[in-house]
């Protein structure tokens, strides 16, 4: 009976629209809590799904399933406290989407049929495009429009891709399931050209949903334009599922021996993304749209170390957990900012150590995570994407990867000082209840320890999402 | 003689040549109408046997495609009133032969695949790409929204044509969920729409420049 | 031979005579009962009796200019097949000497029009040049396609023997957006309207007329038949595409196309009198449309016959 766990958050989540705000609230901590639950029974029971044709239990799904919770978990715990603080105009919109949003981002995770996996991935863009809109200005009407638009047709080219998909099982004559599972199975009978060409329209139209350059056009203004604990989840959590489908279906190339051509195109897509974050993080003004760029740069890493396998895979996944861990506490932490200083522009910050500074506690510590020091999780999964691409022989990638990081590492670093260092003198305007500064601390927390210590099922399903790509040590 | 699906599918490949040449939106809506009353009669002429099911969700694919999705565009265009005309980045004369090249290339396109119904009928697989590339060519060469939600409503539909060419065995309930998240996407598109009249007083997307690097 | 030639002759004869059906349709749609159906005659009649009067301005080539269009209308007509017969002249690649011969006789009635110096004339001369580069497009489109089809570049190749029928059979449905195309470039190279309005009075909105505005008495005469000549021309090849039949005697063959032609310039007629005349920047457009049509149609069939 896995499927509940995608059920209830539907049903809560129409509900919440008809529902007044103050029982919209504690019907979102209420279902991340239940979230959280059915999450680690289903880790521990690993029960069977009711449509097994459609759904099943997939150990990348698992990871993702659990950083999901996770994350909703403390994101709704910062969000009573942020919607508290700030005059939202239809309430109930907001968090009856936040709702509809998590149980299409479960739907994505537990999904093994290639149709079932693209529904769900464009209904968490129709989920998440009222959160996009919630200021309801004119900057972010024409994020949500571009969000809205672009997604949808890199969506199209990835159903385009994964008709291409079926259309290599029918020429292969292989009667199989379209799942994921069966057809990485039955993957050598498949015909090659139409795999090669299904892949390349899933990796263009997931990847525009994952923010991979050149089609990450819409991640700055949609990450930037929505209220922060929307960002949080956009940016630690929907770029995990869009990667998801690029992953599986990475996992049937390699069944079927097609490595050689998957692999390269997904280095050339990551250092792409990697340079274009780079290029463009130099001249940020607003703090939230450098953290987009900085998921976009994160994605691409990702990415590449997919592409470079092997090592390169085990560290991607790595990256992947700890990015969303981080990357979510950040903008969590830039809602906090927000909300203290009134404004999204850097210039109009200003001493956040001295203001507030249990949030730059949080922020010092994020920027520090996600710019891969230790002792953050983010520090070992680069490590041995570096080590993976040295080793692969992809030297050219591994000089501008580390070079990218270097300039990203710049940029963040000029911005962050000028937040939390440069004088500023008017109080902030909220105070920091405990509500808004603990997630972002548990969020970082999770990271530190995950960095030195992992349960052994978590090591084991990590391991065993990238054998099937050829990771592994 | 020529086969009755032949017969729809030119008359299809002659209305995206009609939408590239017209400046009218309820036009356009009407010809997107019309492909996808095409584009979902299609598998009643070309599959062999029809289950009951199968029948039932090609009637609804058409109720749905044909009437619903362009129900939905046309309501939103009324309930805003566009009054002004926007000009198109791609003038009107370019783009009717941006059509016949696309045409041509999707026929030559076509003869390098193997498509399963190809023996019924040759025209299927040069209109459904020919249906694809028009949708992103209206994405990309026209500034006003409205006309680029319909592009994306005419790739959908060409995406559709491409399944059911492609694909021997019938997979109702997935293309019904295809479906019905296409429907939303029109649905919250319209929406948006509305919410861009409102704010901007026009549908011109070279007024959504604001956001930038 | 000798048939080829009455019927020619029956052809020069008749064109006026259909020309003035157009009136009369126009004036059904009027309401009122119109010019008699031989107008044209008596128009002829009376033009040939009058005197020219000709502009100092001119040179000799104001005076060839009625002779030469009128001696390519004639022409043209000898390479018809004319109610599905083979026509007087074929030879291999007339098609195209035909279409040039067309275009030579624009060229004299430009030439002339802009020898009288009048900027009137000199704008309708630059109007008169550019529609009809898009018709010839769409016309060689419509003959690709008609080569491939049959084979041969002659024009009784495509119009006489068992052939538009032959078309119909191995093409389809696709032939009717050529004829629709024809039908269109049959508009815009007889100034008809939607392209030009043959009875406007103002010199600003004319395209045709105003080229022949200096031409008076005989030459007008000239000019006059030539345009019929040029009508006909056109209307045979959309009638003998609308009623392919070959019924075997020549002379049920010979009704069967004038009443064909009866219903090409009907439809002429039925148009001018619903439609009004396109603003001047719409018309580009409007040709563009048959242009488009004939290609979609070449490439429709062509796929077919692969």
């Amino acid at each position: 009976m896995v499927e509940i766990v995608f059920l209830i958050p539907l049903f809560t989540g129409a509900a919440a629209f008809f529902l007044p705000p103050k029982i919209g609230r504690l019907l979102l901590v209420l279902t991340g809590a239940v979230h959280l639950i059915l999450s680690v029974m289903v880790w521990t029971a690993r029960p069977a799904p009711i449509f097994p044709e459609y759904f099943a239990l997939t150990p990348e799904g698992l990871l993702s399933l659990l950083v999901i919770s996770l994350l909703f978990f403390l994101i709704s715990i910062y969000t009573i406290a942020y919607l508290k603080a700030s005059e939202l105009w239809r309430e109930t919109i907001f968090t009856g989407s936040m709702l509809l949003f998590l149980a299409t981002m479960t739907m994505v995770t537990l999904s093994d049929h290639i149709m079932v996996m693209w529904i769900a991935i464009e209904a968490t863009t129709l989920a998440s495009a009222p959160l996009i809109y919630t200021h309801r200005s004119a900057a972010s009407l024409e994020a949500t429009w571009k969000y809205v638009l672009i997604c949808s047709v890199g969506i199209a080219m990835a159903l385009l891709g994964s008709v291409l998909v079926t259309v290599a099982m029918d020429v292969g004559n292989v009667d199989a399931p379209i799942s994921f599972s069966a057809m990485a199975v039955v993957a050598r009978q498949m015909d090659p050209v139409w795999l090669k060409a299904g892949f390349v329209f899933i990796l263009v139209g997931y990847g525009t949903k994952m923010g991979l350059a050149p089609m990450h056009t819409w991640l700055p203004d949609a990450h930037s334009e929505a209220p922060s604990p929307a960002s949080a989840l956009l940016s630690g959590v929907l770029l995990n599922c869009a990667y998801l489908g690029i992953f599986k279906t990475n996992k049937i190339m390699h069944a079927a021996g097609l490595e050689g051509f998957s692999g390269p195109i997904l280095v050339v897509f990551g250092l792409i993304s990697i340079t274009a974050a780079a290029t463009f993080i130099l001249k940020q003004t607003e703090y939230k749209r450098m953290l987009a760029y900085s998921s976009i740069e994160n994605m691409g890493i990702i990415a590449f170390g997919t592409g470079i396998g092997g090592l390169g895979a085990y560290g991607a996944m790595i990256c992947l957990i700890h990015h969303s861990l981080i990357k979510s506490s950040l903008f969590l932490t830039s809602g906090n900012i927000l909300l203290g200083f009134g404004s999204r522009l850097i210039q109009q910050t200003g001493d956040l150590a001295g203001r507030m500074p249990k949030t730059f506690i949080a922020f010092f510590g994020g920027f520090a995570a996600i710019s891969g020091f230790p002792p953050f999780g983010i520090f070992i999964g680069e490590l041995l994407i570096v080590v993976a691409a040295f080793r692969a022989g992809h030297y050219v990638g591994a000089v501008f990867l580390l070079l990218s990081l270097c300039v990203i590492f710049a940029g963040l670093a000029h911005n962050v000082m000028k937040i939390s260092f440069d004088p500023g003198d008017t109080p902030a305007r909220i105070t920091e209840s405990a509500s808004l500064v603990w997630p972002q601390y548990a969020l970082l927390a999770t990271s530190l320890v995950l960095c030195f210590w992992m349960p052994d099922t978590l090591y084991q399903t990590i391991k065993h999402a990238v054998s099937a790509i050829g990771g592994g040590f | 003689m020529i086969h009755a699906v032949d017969t729809i599918l030119s008359l299809a490949l002659l209305s995206i040549l009609f939408s590239f040449g017209s400046s009218r939106l309820p036009a356009l809506i009407k010809v997107l109408a019309f492909q996808g009353i095409v584009v979902s009669v299609v598998p009643l002429f070309i599959v062999q046997d029809m289950s009951t099911g199968s029948i039932v969700f090609t009637l609804v694919t058409l109720a749905i495609r044909g009437i619903v999705i362009p129900g939905c565009i046309y309501l939103a265009i009324k309930k805003v009133a566009i009054q002004r005309e926007v000009e198109p980045i791609v003038g009107y004369h370019a783009s009717i032969l941006a059509g016949l090249l696309l045409i041509v290339g999707a026929t030559f396109a076509s003869h390098h695949f193997d498509a399963p119904y190809s023996a019924v009928s040759v025209l299927l697989l040069p209109t459904a790409i020919a249906l694809l590339g028009a949708g992103m060519f209206l994405l990309m060469a026209r500034r006003n929204a409205i006309a680029m939600v319909l592009g994306y409503i005419m790739m959908e539909n060409g995406i559709y044509l491409v399944g059911t060419t492609f694909s021997i065995r019938a997979r109702h309930i997935v293309e019904f969920g295809i479906l019905l998240d296409v429907l939303a996407g029109v649905m919250i598109m319209a929406v948006i729409l509305q919410n861009i009249k409102q704010t901007f007083d026009d549908v011109d997307t070279a007024r959504l420049r604001t956001l930038k690097e | 031979m000798i048939e080829s030639v009455l019927l020619w002759t029956f052809a020069l004869l008749t064109a006026p005579l259909f020309a003035g059906v157009i009136f009369k349709v126009k004036a059904f749609f009027g309401g009122r009962r119109g010019s008699p159906l031989l107008i044209n005659y008596f128009t002829l009649i009376k033009l040939f009796k009058k005197g020219s009067v000709i502009s100092t301005s001119t040179t000799f080539i104001f005076r060839l200019g009625p002779i030469v269009s009128l001696a390519a209308a004639a022409t043209v007509l000898l390479f018809m097949p004319i109610g599905g017969h083979a026509p007087v002249i074929s030879f291999d690649g007339d098609v195209v000497f035909v279409l040039y011969l067309l275009g030579l006789a624009r060229f004299f009635t430009i030439a002339a029009a802009m020898d009288t110096a009048s900027p009137f004339e000199g704008m309708g001369a630059a109007r008169e040049a550019y529609f009809p580069i898009i018709c010839e497009a769409s016309m060689f489109m419509i003959l690709i396609l008609f080569y491939r089809l049959s084979g041969g570049l002659t024009l009784a190749a495509y119009f006489s023997g068992g052939q538009p029928s032959g078309f119909w059979q191995t093409a389809g449905s696709p032939l009717l957006f050529v004829v629709i195309a024809f039908f269109i470039i049959l508009l815009t190279e007889n100034a008809r309207v939607p392209v030009d309005d043959p009875a406007t009075h103002l010199e600003l909105t004319m395209i045709h007329e105003v080229m022949v505005l200096d031409h008076s008495g005989p030459d007008f005469g000239l000019i006059e038949m030539g345009a019929f000549f040029k009508l006909f021309f056109y209307a045979s090849m959309v009638a003998r595409l609308i009623l392919p039949f070959e019924l075997g005697h020549p002379a049920l063959n010979l009704g069967v196309f004038s009443l064909g032609l009866l219903l090409v310039y009907v439809a002429i007629g039925v148009t001018e009198s619903i439609m009004a005349r396109f603003r001047m920047d719409r018309v580009p457009k409007f040709v563009l449309t048959s242009f488009a049509l004939a290609f979609f149609a070449t490439v429709i069939t062509l796929e077919f016959l692969k």
